[in-house]
C-alpha cells in the first residue's frame, strides 16, 4: 500500500475550484474583482493604483485563506506569504532593552515588505511540484519556512501577491508602531509596485476579561485584541488604497454541500478508510460548527475515523446504533465554545425566571410544556426559619452550572454588565440595594491579591443578582448595555496623563528642591481654578499643560454619551463583536485628535 | 517662576514658621548620628514634605538638593514593563508607589535592594547611608508593605527610610513600630494667617485681615491649599478687599454637593442611575473615590435626620473600606448610595405610617 496520506482534511480536500468554495459567491466575486484591479485588468486601468492593501476579515474558519489560495490557482498568481520566526526574538541577553545594532523582527519585516511589492523574483526557488502543494493547502502549507523567513513558491513570471496572515505581534505598542510604518511605506510606493498585499484578519471573539482599574494602568493602555483598527494606522482606515472585505460565518447550506462533496471524493477513493458518518451525524456537525468550516472539517475526519476503530465497515447493526452514540461523541468532540450570547446569559439571569412562574402570553405551546419540564424537576428548597423568612425564594430554573460552563464571559465582566443593568429590572429601591451589596460584596470578597481571588465570583454573582430581583420581573420591554465602566476607564487614564503632565510642570518649576511636594492627590484635588486664573493670566513663562482640564473641569450638567446597546440576534461570538466595533472608532479616533479636543475646550473657556 | 505654594517654601528647617518643637526635634535627630527610619504623618497640606526636605538638608547638605529626575523600567513577574518617575541626588531617592497600583511591591523591592546594595561611595558624605522617601505610604497595598517590614530591618547598615502618609491606620503594625512616628499636625488659624501674611509681605501686598481669616477658614489647616486660592484670588483681582472677594469651591466638590442634593430628592431606580451617572464623572475625572464618598456623605448627612446620620456613616465606612479591597470602586459607591436611598426612604415612609396610626 502505497503511504498513507496523514494531512487533515482540511489540507487535502482543499477547495480548488470556487465550487468547492463554501463561501458565498459574491463575496468570491469581489475579491476575484479586487484581485484582478489590483493586477491591472480592470477596463480602465486606473484603479490599480488604489488596489494595495485588501483585507480579510471574519471569524475563524470562514475561508479566507482557502479564496485566496483558490483564486490564485484561478488567476494564476504567486503567494508570498510572511512567517513570523520565534528563533531570533531575543537573540541577545534579556535584560538588554535597546538593542540598537540587532535587526528585530520588526525590521525584518519592513525589509520584506519593501522588497516583496518592488522587487520581481530573480530566483526561482522551487520546484513545481511543491507549488501545486502550496496552493492545494490552506494555512498549513507544506513548504518549510526558508531562512529569509518567507516562503516563495515562484516562477519569475507569474504575478504574485503578498499574504499577511501571520501578523507580528501588534498588540505591543514598539511593533504595532513600526508594523504601522511599514504598512504606510508600502501604500507610498509609487506604481512601481509589483505587488498587492493581502492582510487577513481572524476576528477573535472578545473572551471576557476585564481591564481592572486600579492602577493596573499599564494593562488597559494596550487593546486587546487584533482587529482592523489596530493592524492598520489610524489614517489609512478609511483611505482608498485599502479595501476591507467582511466574510461571515459559513452558511449550513453551503457547508453542507461542501461537506457532502468532501465524502464523495473521499470515500470515492480506493485507499479511503473509515466509515461514511449518517445524515444525522452531517447534520450535527454541520450545526453544531457555528459556521465554522475548518472545525466542522475535522469533526467530520474524527466522525469516520473514530467509527472505524469501534465498528468494522458493514457489520451489521452498525448504523442503527450509531446514532445516539454518534451524537454523544461529537457533542464531545466538537462542542467548541458554544458559548451563550451575552445578551442571553444576561436575559437568564435578569429575568430571574424561577418554579412555578406563568409563561408569558407570547410562549408557545411548546416552550410552556419545556418550562413544565423544568419546574418537575426542581426540588423545592428546604423552608427556612421565621426570622430569614423574608430570604424564602421558590426554586429558580436557571442552572448556574450549566450557565457557568456556558458563559462567554468572566464573572468580573458579568457583574459589570449587570451593574450597568440592574435598575430596570427592579420595581423597588430595597432590591436595589441588595443587589448591589451583593455585587460590592463579591467584588470586595477574598483579598487586595489576585492570588486570593475568590473562586466562586460568578456563582456568588449571578445567584446574588437573582436572590435580589424580584419574582416574577416585570417585563417592560428592558434593553441591555454595554458596560460605561470601560469608557470612564479610559477618560481616567486621560486624566491621569493629564495630572503627570501638571506634576511635571511644576516640577520643572521647582528647579531644585529636594522632595517633589505635589502628589497626584494634592494636584487633583488642589485648586483647579488657579490652573485657569494662572492660564488666563499667562502668568507663568512656561504655560501651565493644558492637559490638566481632564481632571480639573467638571461641568455637572454635563450629559454623557450615548449606551451602546447589546446586539441580540444571532450565535455568540460574531455578533458580540459588533457593539465592541461601533465604540471602537470612537476609541481610535480619539487618540488621534487629542489636540482638537483640547483646542475646542479652549474656545469654550476663552 | 513657580507657584507661589512652592517659591516661598521653607528650604531648611529654620525657616519653618510653626510646629518649632518638632523641628528642633528633627535637627537634634539629624546632628545625633543615629538616625532611625522615620514615619511622618498628618493632614495635607500640613507641611510633612517640607519637613522632609528640611530633614534632608540638614542630614546632608546642599548636595541634596542637586537632583535628577529618572524614568525607570520595573519588570513585573509577568513580565509587564513598568515606567516610573524616580526623584534622586546622590543621597537619597523619592518614589510614589502608588503610582503603578498593584505592582507597588515589585518596585520597592527592586529599588530598596538597589539601594541597599550600593554603599555610600562620597567620602565627604555626611552620613554613611542613604536616605529612602517613600510618598503616599498608606496607600501602599498590603504585598508592598510586607516587602517593606523585612527589608527595613536587613538594610539598616546602609539606608534608613522614610515614609510620608497621611494617617497611620492603613500601614500595618510591623511598620509603625519601626519607625519614629512624626505627626505633622495641621497649623492653627493663627498660625496660617502667619504663613499667608509673610507670603504677601513676600509678593510685595499686604492681605486684609478679613480676607486671610476667610482664606485661612477654607483652608481648613492646609496651607498648600491656603496659598493656592490666594494666589488665584491674587491673580483674579488685584484688590484683596473682602466684601467683592468669593472664593470658589474646586469642581469637583461643588459637583460632590449637587450629587448629595440628587440622592436626598428623590429615590428610585431611575435616579441611582442617575447618581450613577455623576459618579463614573467624578472617577473619570480622577477624583479619589474615597474622597468622593467622604465629601457626598458629609453633605448628605447634614440634610437628613439626626435618627439617620449615624447610620449613613456607618454604611459610608463599611463601603469605603470595601472599597480599598476591591476592583471596581464605582459598585461601592453606588452600592453605598442606594443604601442612602433606602434607608432615608424607609425612615420617611416609617414616619408617614406613624403619621397615618395617629389619625385613629
Amino acid at each position: 500500500m502505497c503511504t498513507l496520506d496523514t494531512r487533515l482534511w482540511v489540507d487535502r480536500y482543499g477547495p480548488t475550484n470556487e465550487d468547492d468554495l463554501a463561501v458565498h459567491k459574491r463575496k468570491v466575486q469581489d475579491v476575484r474583482h479586487w484581485l484582478s484591479e489590483a493586477f491591472g485588468n480592470d477596463p480602465s486601468g486606473k484603479l490599480k493604483k488604489y488596489r494595495r492593501i485588501l483585507v480579510l476579515t471574519g471569524p475563524a474558519g470562514t475561508a479566507k485563506t482557502a479564496t485566496v489560495r483558490m483564486l490564485s490557482d484561478e488567476l494564476g498568481f504567486d503567494v508570498l506569504e510572511w512567517r513570523n520566526t520565534m528563533d531570533e526574538r531575543f537573540s541577545r541577553s534579556e535584560g538588554d532593552w535597546d538593542g540598537v545594532e540587532y535587526e528585530g523582527l520588526a525590521e525584518k519585516f519592513r525589509t520584506f515588505l519593501t522588497r516583496a511589492s518592488t522587487c520581481r523574483p530573480i530566483f526561482v526557488s522551487q520546484t513545481q511540484s511543491s507549488q501545486t502543494q502550496s496552493t492545494q493547502g490552506s494555512r498549513t502549507s507544506q513548504i518549510p519556512p526558508s531562512s529569509s523567513s518567507s516562503s516563495t513558491s515562484a516562477s519569475s513570471s507569474r504575478r504574485r501577491v503578498i499574504l499577511l496572515e501571520d501578523l507580528p505581534n501588534i498588540l505591543h505598542p514598539a511593533t504595532q508602531a513600526s508594523f504601522h510604518l511599514a504598512l504606510d511605506d508600502f501604500v507610498a510606493t509609487p506604481d512601481g509596485g509589483v505587488s498587492p498585499l493581502i492582510i487577513i484578519i481572524s476576528d477573535a471573539g472578545l473572551r471576557g476579561e476585564d481591564a481592572e482599574e486600579g492602577g493596573a494602568r499599564w494593562r488597559s493602555r494596550s487593546k486587546e485584541a487584533i482587529d482592523m483598527r489596530n493592524v492598520l494606522p489610524p489614517h489609512l482606515h478609511n483611505s482608498p488604497y485599502v479595501t476591507q472585505i467582511s466574510f461571515n460565518p459559513i452558511a449550513p447550506t453551503y457547508m453542507r454541500t461542501a461537506l457532502k462533496s468532501m465524502l464523495d471524493r473521499h470515500f470515492s477513493s480506493p485507499s479511503a478508510v473509515g466509515t461514511r458518518p449518517t445524515k444525522d451525524v452531517l447534520e450535527l456537525i454541520v450545526e453544531s460548527s457555528n459556521g465554522d468550516i475548518r472545525s466542522a472539517i475535522n469533526a467530520l475526519q474524527f466522525a469516520c475515523t473514530a467509527d472505524h476503530g469501534t465498528h468494522k465497515p458493514g457489520a451489521k447493526g452498525s448504523k442503527k446504533g450509531k446514532g445516539p452514540s454518534a451524537t454523544v461523541m461529537l457533542e464531545a468532540v466538537t462542542r467548541r465554545e458554544q458559548s451563550l450570547a451575552l445578551f442571553h446569559l444576561l436575559g437568564k439571569i435578569m429575568y430571574n425566571k424561577r418554579k412555578g412562574d406563568p409563561s408569558g402570553q407570547s410562549s408557545s405551546a411548546k416552550d410552556v410544556r419545556r418550562e413544565k419540564e423544568i419546574d418537575a424537576g426542581l426540588k423545592d428548597p428546604p423552608p427556612l426559619p421565621p426570622h430569614y423568612k423574608h430570604h424564602e425564594r421558590r426554586a429558580s430554573r436557571v442552572d448556574i452550572e450549566t450557565l457557568y460552563a456556558d458563559t462567554p464571559i468572566d464573572a468580573s465582566l458579568l457583574s459589570l454588565y449587570i451593574h450597568q443593568n440592574y435598575t430596570q429590572y427592579c420595581d423597588t429601591l430595597d432590591e436595589c440595594e441588595a443587589l448591589m451589596d451583593s455585587l460590592s460584596w463579591v467584588d470586595s470578597s477574598g483579598g487586595e491579591s489576585w492570588h486570593q481571588a475568590n473562586p466562586y465570583q460568578f456563582h456568588l454573582v449571578a445567584l446574588g443578582t437573582m436572590h435580589a430581583l424580584p419574582n416574577p420581573v416585570p417585563r417592560r420591554n428592558q434593553k441591555s448595555f454595554k458596560p460605561a465602566f470601560f469608557e470612564t476607564l479610559r477618560q481616567q487614564h486621560e486624566a491621569e496623563d493629564g495630572v503627570r503632565d501638571v506634576q511635571l510642570w511644576l516640577q520643572r518649576q521647582l528647579g531644585s528642591w529636594p522632595v517633589s511636594s505635589w502628589g497626584s492627590r494634592d494636584v487633583v484635588l488642589g485648586s483647579g481654578s488657579l490652573w485657569r486664573a494662572a492660564e488666563r493670566a499667562g502668568a507663568f513663562a512656561e504655560p501651565i499643560p493644558s492637559t490638566h482640564r481632564r481632571f480639573s473641569q467638571l461641568e455637572f450638567a454635563h450629559v454623557r454619551g450615548g449606551l451602546v446597546e447589546i446586539a441580540q440576534e444571532g450565535e455568540a461570538v460574531p455578533d458580540e463583536a459588533t457593539p465592541q466595533r461601533v465604540d471602537r472608532p470612537l476609541a481610535g479616533a480619539d487618540d488621534s485628535v487629542t489636540g482638537n479636543f483640547l483646542s475646542d475646550d479652549d474656545i469654550e473657556e476663552w | 517662576m513657580s507657584l507661589w505654594v512652592d517659591k516661598h517654601r521653607p528650604r531648611s528647617l529654620d525657616q519653618l514658621h510653626y510646629h518649632h518643637a518638632l523641628s528642633a526635634r528633627l535637627k537634634a535627630l539629624a546632628a545625633s548620628g543615629d538616625f532611625p527610619h522615620m514615619l511622618f504623618y498628618g493632614p495635607s497640606g500640613a507641611g510633612k514634605k517640607t519637613r522632609i526636605a528640611g530633614t534632608l538638608l540638614e542630614l546632608f547638605g546642599k548636595g541634596v538638593e542637586k537632583l535628577k529626575i529618572d524614568q525607570r523600567v520595573f519588570l513585573t513577574p509577568t513580565k509587564r514593563k513598568l515606567d516610573v518617575n524616580i526623584v534622586q541626588s546622590n543621597f537619597h531617592i523619592e518614589i510614589t508607589p502608588s503610582e503603578v497600583g498593584n505592582y507597588d511591591r515589585v518596585v520597592i523591592q527592586e529599588i530598596l535592594k538597589e539601594i541597599a546594595q550600593t554603599q555610600q561611595v562620597d567620602l565627604s558624605a555626611k552620613q554613611k547611608f542613604k536616605l529612602v522617601v517613600i510618598h503616599e505610604a498608606d496607600s501602599l497595598t498590603r504585598d508592598a508593605q510586607a516587602a517593606l517590614r523585612r527589608t527595613m530591618e536587613k538594610y539598616m547598615t546602609n539606608m534608613r527610610l522614610i515614609l510620608c502618609a497621611n494617617s497611620t491606620s492603613k500601614l500595618i503594625a510591623p511598620i509603625r513600630s519601626r519607625c519614629l512616628l512624626m505627626r505633622v499636625a495641621a497649623p492653627s488659624e493663627e498660625e496660617m494667617r502667619a504663613v499667608l501674611d509673610y507670603v504677601g509681605k513676600r509678593e510685595g501686598f499686604a492681605i486684609p485681615d478679613d480676607t486671610a481669616r476667610l482664606i485661612a477658614q477654607d483652608a481648613n489647616g492646609n496651607v498648600r491649599k491656603a496659598l493656592l486660592v490666594l494666589e488665584a484670588l491674587k491673580m483674579q483681582n488685584t484688590d484683596l478687599s473682602s466684601s467683592a472677594l468669593s472664593i470658589a469651591k474646586p469642581d469637583w466638590e461643588t459637583y460632590c454637593h449637587k450629587v448629595a442634593d440628587m440622592i436626598i430628592q428623590e429615590q428610585s431606580p431611575a435616579r441611582v442611575m442617575e447618581v450613577r451617572a455623576k459618579l463614573y464623572e467624578l472617577l473619570s475625572h480622577c477624583i479619589p473615590p474615597s474622597v468622593v464618598i467622604k465629601t457626598i456623605a458629609e453633605k448628605v448627612v447634614d440634610q437628613v435626620d439626626d435618627a439617620l446620620k449615624a447610620d449613613i456613616m456607618h454604611w459610608a465606612a463599611i463601603y469605603e473600606a470595601r472599597m480599598r479591597v476591591g476592583n471596581k470602586k464605582i459598585f461601592h459607591l453606588e452600592a453605598w448610595v442606594v443604601k442612602v436611598m433606602s434607608l432615608y426612604k424607609h425612615f420617611f415612609l416609617g414616619f408617614d405610617m406613624d403619621a397615618g396610626f395617629d389619625d385613629f
